[in-house]
């Protein structure tokens, strides 16, 4: 382990960190993922809003091809142009923007224009300013990620044997898995239903009666971007920089060569943490928030 | 290329590891969109996703050591380790959302008692859903199920770089290879399962017929591929 070793990992953890938050902000933004199927209902059963609706694909395929986008690009730049690194990953990155803009405004267009029947409007307003923000925090976890991928392959050592592209596609993959199963929980499960009780996930008979009006006028994504903002995306951010940290975090202190087994030792004392973590949150908001009062079965709480 | 012996070592080590995906997605509680809405158990995205972010986690730590050591174990158990710690700390940021942000208690609505601490369930469900949260069964079914996909996903990669020496190559195919088995298992489970405890995870012979001609097919033709840039 030496001190420039440690100082990357670290820098990957924070760029993972911002990554995984953008990542999941990129998402509520748009309105993709999980809790899409909820804003695509909502037209469906008599509620139009003025949400955006894209769902180009799952998070992670759609991650996976800005991040790699964005690395084949750097490292073309990179390679046969002899481009300074941050340079060819930023227009990488612009590049992957640019593609998310086409997808996310064709998936608009084509998602509210077959939902004209339920009287769903198109509104270009929401166009011109949401899909901006949108490829905006699309940009920040490319860039984040093929930063990742350029570390991983040609600073950190042992420097990693995949090139660049497939590690970004790996890392687009894992964090829009975790932006998928962390931070969509706070858009759909809170934020998309406010004004149901507190404290109870969300009542099937209550689906697609997403919260249509804001705080001031109707409720557009930019208004459910500043509400995820708060726990959602930083969430997603930690899981993801975690996942990036702990794991390079464990070959960087020990030795992959010589010591192995510490390093593998290390990662289960992790796993092996978290589980135990879990139990204690399972266990202390069972004791905080008790059972459901409506509960009328025979089992004891 | 020559096929012997050792060729047909490689193809065996390749099913045998399509086939711990393919039963290892059985064990990762994912309840799809509705857990998105706290409206199910379980991590809130698709199988085969989370499958994938964890697996392929697992598969960027066995190709690190792969590239230091031949020695099968450490690169099988790195993709193993690696694999948990993503699928492990998914699951617990995502649990503090259940628990400090929707503020649901986790339960499951297939068991009356958890398993592994016994805790009653039915009371902790929300009405009009079946459960939230990711209780301690489905932490623990989850992490062994990213065990089995990290040790899945490494010793598809094992083989492959033995036989093409090429690791973007390898990745790639190992990659597909996973990809193929975690979607036949999510067909299976019809995307959504608690864990181990769920009923739905009876049905894991049904994949592992599936994964095992699948995947034989794949590592038929992949051992075969020895070239590449």
């Amino acid at each position: 382990m030496d001190a420039l070793s440690m100082g990357l990992v670290a820098a990957m953890g924070a760029l993972a960190t911002v990554a995984g938050a953008s990542e999941d902000i990129e998402s509520d933004v748009g309105s993709q993922s999980n809790p899409n199927s909820q804003v695509q209902l909502a037209a469906q059963v008599g509620n139009p809003h003025r949400i955006y609706n894209k769902a180009i694909s799952g998070e992670p395929p759609a991650n996976a091809l800005w991040a790699t986008t964005a690395a084949v690009v750097a490292y073309t730049l990179i390679t046969k142009f002899a481009m300074p690194a941050l340079f060819a990953i930023a227009i990488g990155a612009s590049v992957a923007a640019l593609f998310n803009g086409v997808f996310s405004t064709s998936a608009y267009f084509g998602r509210n224009a077959s939902q004209r029947r339920f009287n769903q409007w198109i509104y270009l307003d929401i166009v011109r300013y949401t899909t901006t923000s949108i490829m905006a925090h699309a940009w920040i976890t490319a860039f984040c990620i093929t930063c990742i991928a350029y570390i991983q392959t040609q600073i950190l050592t042992p420097h990693h044997p995949f090139p660049m592209p497939v590690i970004a596609l790996i890392w687009g993959l894992t964090v829009g898995a975790i932006g998928s199963s962390v931070g969509d929980i706070h858009y759909g499960g809170e934020r998309e239903f406010q004004w149901r009780l507190f404290g109870q996930g969300l009542n099937t008979m209550l689906s697609g009666q997403i919260v249509r009006k804001a705080e001031a006028g109707l409720r557009n994504s930019i208004d459910n971007a500043w509400f995820c903002t708060k726990l959602g995306g930083p969430l997603t951010g930690l899981g993801f920089g975690l996942t990036v940290f702990l794991d390079n975090w464990r070959t960087t202190v020990f030795d992959p060569v010589t010591q192995a087994g510490l390093a593998i030792g290390m990662g289960l004392f992790f796993v092996i943490l978290m589980n135990l973590y879990n139990f204690y949150v399972e266990t202390s908001i069972r004791k905080k928030y008790g059972p459901y009062p409506g509960y009328k079965g025979d089992i004891a709480a | 290329m020559n096929f012997d012996a050792l060729t047909i070592v490689y193809i065996l080590e390749i099913v045998v590891g399509g086939l711990l995906v393919g039963v290892g997605v059985h064990f990762v509680p994912v309840g799809g969109a509705p857990a998105a809405m706290a409206q199910a158990t379980g991590i809130g995205t698709g199988t085969v996703q989370l499958a994938a972010g964890s697996g392929l986690t697992g598969l960027l730590a066995a190709g690190l050591m792969m590239s230091v050591t031949d020695n099968i174990w450490p690169i099988l158990a790195s993709g193993a380790v690696g694999a948990m710690i993503m699928i492990d700390a998914t699951m617990m940021t995502g649990g503090w959302i259940y628990a400090y942000a929707v503020g649901a208690p986790f339960a499951s609505a297939k068991v009356n008692y958890d398993p592994i601490t016994g805790y009653s369930q039915p009371p902790y469900v929300a009405p009009g859903t079946v459960g939230q949260g990711i209780p301690t069964v489905c932490y623990v079914s989850g992490t062994i199920g990213a065990f089995m996909g990290g040790l899945g996903g490494a010793m598809i990669y094992y083989p492959l770089m033995m036989t093409n020496h090429n690791p973007s190559l390898s990745a790639l195919f190992a990659i597909g290879i996973f990809l193929v088995n975690a979607v036949l298992a999510s067909w299976n489970i019809q995307g959504t399962i608690e864990g181990f405890h769920d009923p739905k995870f009876k049905r894991w012979p049904k994949a592992f017929r599936s994964c095992l001609v699948a995947t034989l097919i794949l590592a038929l033709v992949a051992v075969t591929i020895t070239g590449g840039a």
